[in-house]
Formats: C-alpha cells, structure tokens, sequence
C-alpha cells in the first residue's frame, strides 16, 4: 500500500485543474471545525471545574460561565480565516 | 477498580473552595476564649450547623462538640468519594482508608479496655473502605481474636493474624496497631513497586508519590522520638515503615538518641532542607515531645500545600485538604477539651497547629 502512495499523491494534486482536492473554501472550513474541536476540548475542564466551584458557591455563577467561554475565542479567530478567503 | 475517565478539575475546584472555608488563625483566637457552650454555638454559625444541629438534643458540651466533628469529618470525606471517577477515586478511597486504621484501632483499645459497645460506636469516624455493618459487628464483639476473624477476606486479616501472635506473648497492643499502620502505608506504595513499573520524576504522578513518601517520613520520625522521649526499652527499628526517602532503618535508631542531629538530618535533606526552612526552625525551638509532635504536623501540612500548587489537576489537592480538615477538627477538638479541664488560653494555643 505505501508504494502507491506518491502515485497516489500526485494523482491527487494534478487534478487541480478542474475539481481541485481542496478549495480554498473547504480549507478555511476546516479550520473553523478544529478550531471548534480544540475550543471544546479545552472547555470540559474548564466547565467541570467552574461547575464544582458553582456548587460550592452560588456566587461562582457569572465567573464560572466568563472563564468557561473564553476558549470560544478560538473559535473567532478561526472565522476570520473565512473572510480572508472570500 | 473503578473504571472510566477521571475527573479532577471538577474535585479539585470543590476541594479547594472547601479548604477556603476552613477556620482561619483568627476564627482559632476567638474559640480559645470560648467556654463549651460557646464554641457550639460558634461551630452551629459555620459549616457545622447541620450536625449540631443534629445531634443537640442527644448531647451537650463538648460531648456534643466532639460527636459533630467526628460527623462532620466522615460526611465530608464521603462527599470526596462521591465526586470522584474513575482512577481518581481508587486513589482517594484507598487514602481513606486511613479512617479504617484510625477505626480498627479504636476497636481494639475498646475491646482490649472492655469499654463499653455504644461509647466506642461514637468514636469511629465512618469514612473509610470497611462498611457499615461489619463496624457494628466489630464494636459488639467481646475478643480481639474474634474481632480478627470478622476482618476475614480484608487486607487487614493476615496482618493483624501475623502480630496476633506477637500479642498473645506481650499482652501489648503495639504490635496490633504497628501491622494496622505498615500495611496502610505499604499498600498506597502498592502501585509504585510493582516489578514493570517505574518511580515516576515529574508529572502529577510524581507529586503523589512524594506526598506519600513525605507522610511515611514524618510518620517514622515521630515513632522514633516518642519511642526515644518515653525510655521504653523498643527497637525503633521495629517500627520503621518502608518506602520513606529520609531515613533506613540503621540510621533511624542511630538518629534517635541525638534530638539535634535529628533535626540536622531532615534540614540536609535536599527534598526538605529548602522547602520546610520555617517550620525547621519551629523544630529545632521545640522542647517538649508534644511541641515537636505539633511542628512536624505544621510541616507536613505545609509541605503538602506546596506539593498540592505544582500540578493543579493532580490528586496532591484532595490529601492537602483531608490533612488540612483532620487538622481543623483536631484543633476544635482540643480547645473544647482545654477549656473543659480549665486549660489557660496560653496553654492551649500550645496545642494547636496553626500554620
């Protein structure tokens, strides 16, 4: 299998002419959706913890939800890559 | 063996928000000047209002007081195992198994004294791995031997049948009490000798590692002194639990004799000496065994702190903490007993350990 992977490869981009692998659209899309995927990763530890300190203390409300959606602003930039390409 | 995902941010903010919210120097100055009834009534404004609250019209004074605490200790160390998933709550419960030890030997001092089922009932702190039911049958039964085969199919069984025999030859509880304390310790180092493992450097793992190996040092530091201070004619060899870093056997009998050298001992150790300057110095100013015993305790306490602010997510938090709480329940305790017995204020801070 792994000696037909540079035929593979180069099937792969010379088809770029017509129906290219990956537009430039498609790159920007994939980026918002990592970028999702790491923001929610890092938000279950945060949630878990603000959770824990919420039931403690009702006044850990507001702090808890600031601190839990501060990684979406990974999510942000990530979207900016979509303007970029437009 | 529990099994899925561990949850330790979720643990650590509760725990760290409930070490928050322990007495603080300040709340301690006040109780001191407190009578009985008075620290009831201040523990029934905190977090103690519910047990208080509880188990007022059964008992008063520092009855009352002692009871609470007990019970308020054991619900709060059942929250921790409620909380907690996966690997973090193997490592918790076999901690706590520790209120196993503490209750095993309060069985056998009652059964040994002939004390009373229902007095030694309300000693036990109900927070460890042994259940319910087999601690009511433990309290009612009228031999150590019996009390023994009750433990049938525990890890205290063959231990405890192993010193048995030791008993019956010196009618002393020593032997009892040092297997119950060697395989607590032993048994938290399971984990670490297995043949393919490895001691872990850093990392999380690594803190829990010294945690424990902090505990076991200052554990066998402390037999050794008061086995000094007393005079009694015993091999402080013979109580040496394996696995601290700080002392091996040879060097512990040697360093019994000698008080300052002791102290040297444990400042020139390159994992202490930094670390623990402060209550060192409270050490080597100490002159009585209770004095020292106090300031070993403050050490501990301070070392686990440190150790529980490296790795935010590691279990070190959680033993930081149920120290911290046995520390506050053990200083209410002995300011309501002071002023019960007409202790002066002075008298009675010397026995507190406050950080």
């Amino acid at each position: 299998m792994i000696e037909t992977l540079p035929e593979l490869a180069t099937i792969v981009l010379q088809n770029g002419d017509e129906a290219p692998f990956l537009t430039d659209v498609g790159a920007a899309a994939l980026a918002v959706g990592l970028a999702s995927l790491a923001a929610g990763y890092a938000e279950r530890g945060i949630g878990a913890a603000a959770v824990g300190a919420i039931a403690e203390d009702d006044d850990m409300f507001v702090p808890g939800i600031v601190m839990t959606v501060l990684p979406e602003t990974l999510v942000i930039f990530a979207i900016v890559a979509i303007f970029l390409v437009q | 063996m529990s099994v899925g995902a561990s949850n330790p941010e979720y643990v650590n903010a509760r725990v760290r928000s409930r070490r928050a919210s322990l007495f603080a120097d300040e709340d301690y100055r006040k109780l001191i000047r407190m009578g009985p009834s008075g620290i009831a009534r201040f523990m029934e404004e905190s977090e103690y209002e519910r047990e208080i609250n509880a188990l007022g019209a059964r008992f008063s004074g520092v009855d009352l007081i002692e009871y609470a605490l007990n019970r308020n200790l054991a619900k709060h160390f059942k929250d921790l195992l409620d909380w907690s998933e996966g690997r973090l709550y193997d490592l918790i419960a076999q901690y706590l198994r520790k209120f196993d030890v503490w209750n095993l030997k309060t069985i056998i001092r009652g059964v040994y004294t002939d004390a009373d089922p229902e007095a030694i009932q309300t000693d036990l702190i109900r927070a460890g791995d042994i259940d319910d039911r087999t601690l009511d049958r433990l309290v009612e039964v009228d031999s150590i031997e019996d009390a023994i085969d009750v433990l049938y199919g525990t890890i205290y069984y063959e231990p405890l049948s192993a010193a048995y025999k030791e008993y019956e030859e010196t009618g002393a509880l020593v032997p009892l009490e040092n297997a119950l304390d060697r395989e607590f310790f032993e048994h938290l180092l399971d984990g670490f000798r297995r043949p393919n493992s490895y001691e872990p450097q850093e990392g999380p793992e690594a803190m829990y590692l010294e945690f424990l190996q902090a505990e076991i040092d200052f554990r066998n530091a402390r037999n050794a002194l008061r086995l000094a201070r007393s005079g009694a004619d015993l091999d402080p060899a013979e109580f040496y639990i394996e696995g601290g870093v700080l002392f091996d056997p040879g060097e512990l009998s040697r360093l019994v004799a000698d008080y300052d050298e002791l102290v040297d001992h444990i400042a020139e150790n390159k994992r202490y000496g930094d670390r623990l300057s402060v209550a060192l110095d409270r050490l080597r100013e100490a002159d009585s065994l209770i004095q020292f015993e106090h300031a070993i305790d403050a050490a501990l306490l301070e070392y686990s702190d440190r150790l529980s602010s490296i790795y935010p997510t590691s279990v070190s938090a959680v033993f930081s903490y149920i120290l911290a709480k046995e520390r506050e329940v053990e200083n209410i305790r002995a300011i309501a007993r002071g002023r019960e017995v007409g202790l002066t204020e002075s008298e009675i801070e010397d026995e507190l350990v406050i950080l």
